[in-house]
């Protein structure tokens, strides 16, 4: 019995998920609202599309904490570029914002890839360098609501879907949730249908084996961090666009969230196994925990502590799994 | 004559100073079986590697089907295009994907499709498996197959890359009698294909089973290659290490009958495992367990050990009954247990052999100040290096530096350096060659004779009636029959307890 809850990681977190809910909305009955689910929606979605990038990275084996410093370079760059160029277009924004965040990528994937530095290390290192340098050559003035382009506003408020509410105003659900839903698919087909996604799960399962088989391990890398690198900068552009203020020490800080989000929602830290399911599960946890702790009378600094715990639970999971297989081997070595 | 599909001529391969092979030729036939045997480190793995590409050879050549290759141009590329599939010991597969993906991968990794076609990769790994007449369920994943399973998949992924030679490094060291016989029977399947196998083992009677031909090594030079009917045990041990070896009983004699037993077990329980196993040993004695992987015979050495407490049942020590629920506790009560699953009981593969022998006994090995003495470490360590005689010219070099079954002298050196009162050996001489089973053999007589109390779990009938003055006999979770006198017990009539055939106690 034990062993088949371990198994399903995901429907076990899905029965926590909706007991969470159900308790919430028993204090909260607002929580329950179609609104409140939009709204949900609008303040999560960027933190799901970290999550999907963090979660390939997790299952190929590796490790990246300098997403963060990703985005928020990404958006700062982006919304410095339009401001000093007097260009008030999003599309350009995204070209920026992505075209940084590939660069960065690829620059961990020098390190990871090609000169074989842990993973780590490397984002341990470039997240700090990213940074750093952002504060150094950009500034560290923030750019209010007032100085921000509107097409970051007006991004920020687009729906693609309204209703009206009982007093006759009217609210929607996002268009971040559009392309959440993009990015979602985007990233299964990938891992699903293409070779590149599949050897993502090879290298994350067996890496020597992966190289015998002829994978192009270092390709397969440079994939993964700039694919990271990208959705941090489309998360770096709806960012700005939903709390319509750009300051360069935002984002930062909040990559535990989302790694504790992907290692609570069952993709194991030793890679190879997880499901994109299982991290939209977590990230939906890790939001309603945040959102509702305060409401169910814990301080917000109960949510670092759970956050801490999430991942020191879901690693110690994996460790447990693991050992629980291997007696099942020495004991039992036996035709299943 | 018939086509060859292999030849390598004239291979020799250095390794910073150890030749490992010395102008070694090998030709393999058309659809040929062909064993490959010689002790511990006489160069099997080596050119195995070499000709698979993954090695390149100081000088020689390889004739791959025809198409010659000269000591620095095969890559593994090339080895794999012309037909060489190799499975190593590890099998390469990936446990985390089903066994769908792990046939067809490599396939269509070859093909550089950009997108995964799923139907077809079924239709692959389908075909593949029924041409060896094999049924495996394909959406399961592979870390949750045995090792015999896993080794039928890998064996059906080198089918869907055109294999004509499948090469494997010592595949039957890792799975039960029973999984031997079905490999064998897939082997004789690719056979019937054209295609030729070439296996490592140091198990003879499995060479006499199903070996063509066989080609000796020793010590990095070729004996001479043999038609399997030609050789008979004590000829083809002398081949390889050009001695004669002689099995003499092990006979006990029990000199403080006065004392009590050293361990005693009574009704030991537990349930789907095995029941009421009771027994005894005493100081000196070496006792045989052997029975099929299932028996509960791992099992039963497991719960003595701590790592799977047993639901019922007492075990007393020297007298006393003791409570063993962990691994610390049978420590702490004396008992060392040396694993069947040595390959993954973790060596520190980079670090000193000397390292790895010492580290479960480093408190002997400090000074006043509580730092290691480092002329202690280097005494302990050659001192087993010596008496396991690991072929390596230095205690200081890595562990991977040595080959795969002086790798499993040092895991035993280990556990032998704890010197404990009840030692448990699950296995000891798997991968072991015929020369050195009986050098350990010899130590663990001596340990005996001094006092140690041994228990050797195997499902070699031979090694155990050869080595131990008594045996138990385990089938489906009982013991079905105590053999008090090893020496003078027929072999046939104990394979029949082990396989159930004779109808028990
Ligand atoms: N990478 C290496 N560095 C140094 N020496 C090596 C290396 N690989 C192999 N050797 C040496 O080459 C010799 C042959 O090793 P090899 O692995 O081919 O033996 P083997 O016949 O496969 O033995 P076993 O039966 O134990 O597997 C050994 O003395 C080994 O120590
Ligand atoms: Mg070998």
């Amino acid at each position: 019995m034990l062993k088949n809850l371990f198994k399903s990681t995901e429907s076990y977190l899905l029965i926590v998920l909706l007991a969470f809910i159900v308790v919430v909305g028993f204090i909260n009955p607002k929580f329950f609202t179609i609104e409140n689910l939009f709204d949900l929606l609008r303040s999560s979605s960027g933190m799901a599309i970290l999550a999907m990038g963090f979660f390939i990275v997790l299952l190929s084996g590796g490790i990246d904490v300098s997403f963060t410093a990703i985005a928020i370079s990404a958006q700062y760059i982006a919304v410095n570029s339009l401001i000093a160029s007097g260009v008030d277009n999003l599309a350009v924004a995204f070209l920026i914002a992505v075209g940084v965040g590939i660069a960065a990528g690829a620059i961990n994937a020098v390190f990871i890839g090609l000169f074989n530095v842990p993973t780590l290390i490397t984002t341990l290192g470039t997240m700090s360098l990213f940074h750093g340098a952002l504060l150094e050559f950009m500034g560290t003035k923030a750019v209010n609501t007032g100085g921000l382009p509107e097409c970051f506003k007006t991004f920020g408020h687009f729906d693609i879907l309204n209703l009206t509410r009982a007093d006759g105003t009217e609210y929607g659900l996002s268009v971040f949730f559009l392309i959440l839903v993009i990015v979602v698919v985007v990233t299964w087909f990938i891992l699903k249908y293409t070779q590149i996604g599949r050897g993502v799960y090879a290298i994350g399962g067996n890496k020597e084996a992966a190289k015998r088989a002829g994978f192009n391990i270092p390709k397969i890398q440079f994939f993964i961090y700039m694919y990271v690198g990208l959705l941090a900068g489309i998360m770096g552009i709806m960012h700005v666009s939903l709390i319509r203020y750009s300051n360069p020490n935002y984002i930062v800080g909040s990559e535990l969230g989302v790694i504790a989000a992907v290692v609570i929602g069952g993709t194991r830290i030793t890679g190879g196994r997880g499901t994109i399911l299982g991290t939209l599960v977590g990230v939906g946890l890790i939001v309603v925990l945040e959102k509702n702790l305060v409401l169910i009378g814990l301080s917000s600094y109960w949510h670092q502590f759970f956050i801490g715990l999430i991942i020191i639970i879901g690693v110690s999971i994996t460790y447990l799994q693991n050992k629980i297989r291997s007696k099942k081997n020495l004991i039992f070595v036996r035709d299943t | 004559m018939s086509e060859a599909i292999l030849d390598v001529r004239n291979i020799t391969k250095t390794f910073a100073g150890v030749t490992a092979l010395k102008n070694v030729d090998l030709k393999i036939d058309v659809g040929a079986i062909h064993c490959l045997v010689g002790e511990n480190g006489s160069g099997k793995s080596t050119l195995i590697k070499i000709i698979g590409g993954v090695l390149q050879p100081d000088s020689g050549s390889v004739t791959i089907n025809g198409v010659a290759y000269d000591s620095q141009n095969l890559r593994a590329i090339e080895a794999i295009r012309g037909g060489i599939q190799i499975i190593y010991q590890d099998l390469a597969l990936f446990p985390n994907l089903s066994v769908v993906e792990n046939i067809s991968m490599n396939q269509m990794v070859e093909a550089n499709d950009k997108l995964i076609k799923w139907k077809e990769a079924y239709e692959i790994a389908g075909q593949a498996l029924s041409r060896i007449e094999e049924e495996i369920d394909l959406n399961e994943k592979v870390e949750n197959l045995s090792m015999a399973k896993q080794q039928i998949v890998a064996i059906t992924r080198a089918l869907t890359q055109n294999a004509r030679l499948v090469i494997m490094d010592e595949p039957t060291s890792a799975i039960t009698r029973e999984d031997v016989d079905h490999l064998f029977r897939v082997i004789l399947r690719l056979k019937k294909m054209g295609i030729a196998t070439l296996f490592v083992s140091h198990k003879l009677s499995e060479v006499f089973e199903i070996a063509e031909e066989v080609t000796v090594i020793r010590d990095g030079n070729k004996v001479g290659d043999y038609p399997a009917g030609e050789l008979d045990n004590d000829k083809l041990t002398n081949l390889m290490t050009g001695r004669m070896i002689e099995y003499k009983p092990y006979f006990y004699q029990d000199t403080e009958p006065e004392k009590p037993n050293l361990l005693e077990v009574r009704n030991l329980q537990k349930s789907g495992q095995y029941e009421k196993i009771s027994f005894t040993l005493r100081r000196g004695e070496i006792l045989g367990i052997t029975g099929l992987i299932g028996s509960g015979r791992t099992e039963t050495a497991l719960s003595l050990f701590g790592i799977n407490p047993p639901d019922e049942g007492e075990i007393i020590i020297d007298g006393k009954p003791v409570v063993i629920h962990s691994t610390h506790d049978a420590i702490r009560h004396g008992i060392g247990y040396l694993p069947e699953d040595r390959l993954n009981q973790g060596l520190f593969q980079e670090h000193p052999i000397t390292d790895n022998i010492v580290v479960t006994v480093l408190k002997r090995l400090l000074d006043k100040r509580g730092l290691i003495n480092s002329e202690k470490r280097k005494t302990e360590g050659n001192r087993w290096i010596k008496e396991l005689s690991i072929k390596t010219p230095s205690g200081e070099n890595p562990a991977n530096s040595l080959s795969g079954g002086n790798q499993q002298r040092v895991v035993l050196a280990k556990w032998l350096a704890t010197n404990p009162k009840i030692f448990i050996l699950d296995g000891p001489t798997i991968g072991i060659d015929i020369g050195s089973k009986s050098t350990i053999h010899d130590i663990i007589r001596r340990l005996a004779g001094e006092g140690m109390g041994i228990i050797m779990i195997s499902d070699e009938i031979q090694e155990v009636l050869q080595n131990c003055n008594r045996v138990l006999v385990m089938y489906k979770g009982r013991l079905v029959r105590e053999i008090p006198n090893a020496a003078e017990a027929d072999e046939d009539d104990v394979f029949a307890a082990v396989s159930g055939t004779s109808g028990g106690v």
